[in-house]
């Protein structure tokens, strides 16, 4: 894949998934990325080792290799003013620096806005947190399971009204998987913008903003109008509105969804394609008024078509159905999904310990059609060096550094 | 010995980057290590053979000696014939 960031350099202090899953973005886009590490626990990412009832070894950790492919690990403690000053040289030759510590924390380290720009007055200065940098939050911590589950509605939203409490977030770093990605689009343009003006900018992402983002096609109205739908237990069957939206389960147990928004101009062409010729010529059916009238009678007819064959025999069989539709499948399916691996949709890391290599999600942005080509995270520490001796340090002072415990 | 030399395994494909060392012998695969492979290599030791990772800093039990894996083999790094260890970061467990 073209690597649209060759050549732009990355200097990231941030654990966890948000903020170094944009680091990852920009790795795959091609761009240097150092992370700095503290040099004796690491990223407390690295301490994600358990998921499914199934426990990773360190070495070949698929949570550690989704946010941190493609990068540097360069261990430095930043409480420690050797290791500040050290942050400073590396800040001092990077374009962007990008960091999920919380405001007081980046006073106490002085790596805030002040203390890099200090150092170098070009570089973009991008923030991951959970509520956002302004107002009486700024300086709360946050996960994607409070901030952009909990607090900006979407769990409520999400839950059926029958329960007391919200579902559960199940698909753990979906908020911060894709407020990574926001916050590697504001950089990209935070970037293009010093190309053009050489001015350059801080770029804030928070969790509740990615959150009410992703939620603003019905917040806007939900707002204007004083009101909002709940939803409820989901059940089989089509829609009272319209019984070519729904769930329908097939004869061996799984289930195909229908989601034909706009039935009128194909009202036959689906009654066909599920085996219902009558209903096709059926006059009472004819409109999308009579699909309302009748979508009772109707969702049971479809209902039954469903549960007389296998899940495989329909995927087949819709295949040339002019409405929309879906397989419910589960992430294990997604591994050998046709369309998505014709699509690049993941890239092998190869593990340090020779075992099986880990498939890891591309970042969701091709460019020229291209699969991305990167690399397995770093071992904890594994660029100390090397990365320092790229910088311009002598073997001299890394062993005082060492010595010191500035880095590990 | 100098921080930053690259010795490389007489008997296997391992290399390191030395990054703090005492005054004892490096071996590799229970072979001493050395600057330039030897022309003849050394028989790995099946004591010493357990393999090396990529990008792992190994280090004894008295901190004086530091190697980073800069390329991995079947050997197993020791001082002196007492293995070095994997120094590992150790953060608080988490779970998702």
């Amino acid at each position: 894949m073209t690597q649209v960031m060759k050549g732009v350099r990355v200097l990231e202090v941030a654990q966890f998934v948000f903020v170094p899953s944009a680091g990852a973005v920009l790795a795959d886009w091609g761009a240097d990325v150092v992370k700095v590490e503290h040099p004796l626990r690491g990223d407390a990412q690295r301490g994600a080792r358990s998921i499914g009832g199934m426990t990773f070894d360190p070495v070949a950790n698929p949570m550690m290799q989704h946010p941190n492919r493609g990068k540097r690990s360069i261990a430095i403690d930043l409480a420690h003013p050797e290791g500040r000053e050290l942050v400073y040289e590396l800040a001092r030759d990077a374009d962007v620096f990008l960091t999920n510590y919380l405001p007081s924390v980046r006073q106490k380290l002085g790596i805030d806005l002040e203390h890099i720009r200090a150092v170098n007055p070009k570089i973009i200065y991008a923030r991951g947190s959970g509520y956002g940098d302004k107002g009486p939050d700024r300086d709360r911590g946050g996960y994607d399971m409070t901030a952009f589950w909990i607090h900006s509605g979407i769990a409520h939203a999400m839950t059926p009204q029958e329960f007391d409490v919200p579902l559960q977030m199940g698909v753990g770093g979906m908020g911060d998987s894709t407020a990574g990605m926001n916050l590697a689009g504001g950089v990209a343009a935070a970037l293009f913008h010093r190309e053009r003006t050489g001015e350059p900018s801080e770029v804030d992402v928070s969790l509740l903003s990615t959150a009410m983002w992703m939620s603003g096609m019905v917040i806007a109205p939900y707002l204007h109008g004083g009101d909002m739908m709940r939803i409820g237990l989901p059940k089989v069957g089509g829609a009272p509105v319209n019984p070519f939206m729904g769930h329908f389960q097939t004869s061996d147990g799984r289930v195909i969804s229908l989601f034909v928004l706009v039935p009128d101009p194909v009202i036959r062409d689906t009654f066909e394609h599920l085996g219902l010729p009558e209903a096709a010529n059926d006059p009472r059916f004819a409109s999308s008024a009579g699909l309302r009238e009748h979508s009772a009678e109707i969702s049971d007819l479809v209902a039954r078509a469903f549960a007389s064959q296998t899940f495989d025999y329909w995927r087949e069989r819709l295949k040339t159905m002019k409405g929309q539709w879906a397989a419910v499948q589960s992430f294990l399916d997604l591994g050998g999904d046709e369309q998505a691996i014709a699509n690049d949709a993941f890239f092998a890391v190869e593990p340090i310990d020779g075992s099986d290599p880990v498939r890891v999600v591309r970042s969701p942005v091709q460019f020229d059609r291209a699969a991305i080509a990167s690399s397995r995270a770093p071992e904890h520490s594994e660029h100390t060096e090397t990365a320092l001796l790229e910088l311009g340090l002598d073997w001299e002072r890394i062993e005082r550094l060492k010595a010191s415990g500035a880095i590990a | 010995m100098k921080p930053g030399t690259r010795l490389k395994s007489a008997s296997d494909d391992t290399e390191v980057m030395v990054i703090r060392c005492g005054s004892g012998t490096i071996e590799c695969g229970g072979a001493p290590m050395g600057e330039a492979k030897p022309a003849e290599a050394a028989a790995l030791n099946p004591d010493f053979a357990e393999g090396t990772l990529m990008g792992k800093r190994y280090v004894d039990e008295a901190g004086e000696y530091e190697l980073l894996c800069v390329k991995p083999g079947k050997g197993s790094l020791s001082v002196d014939g007492v293995k070095l260890v994997t120094k590992d970061a150790k953060p608080l467990p988490a779970s998702d």
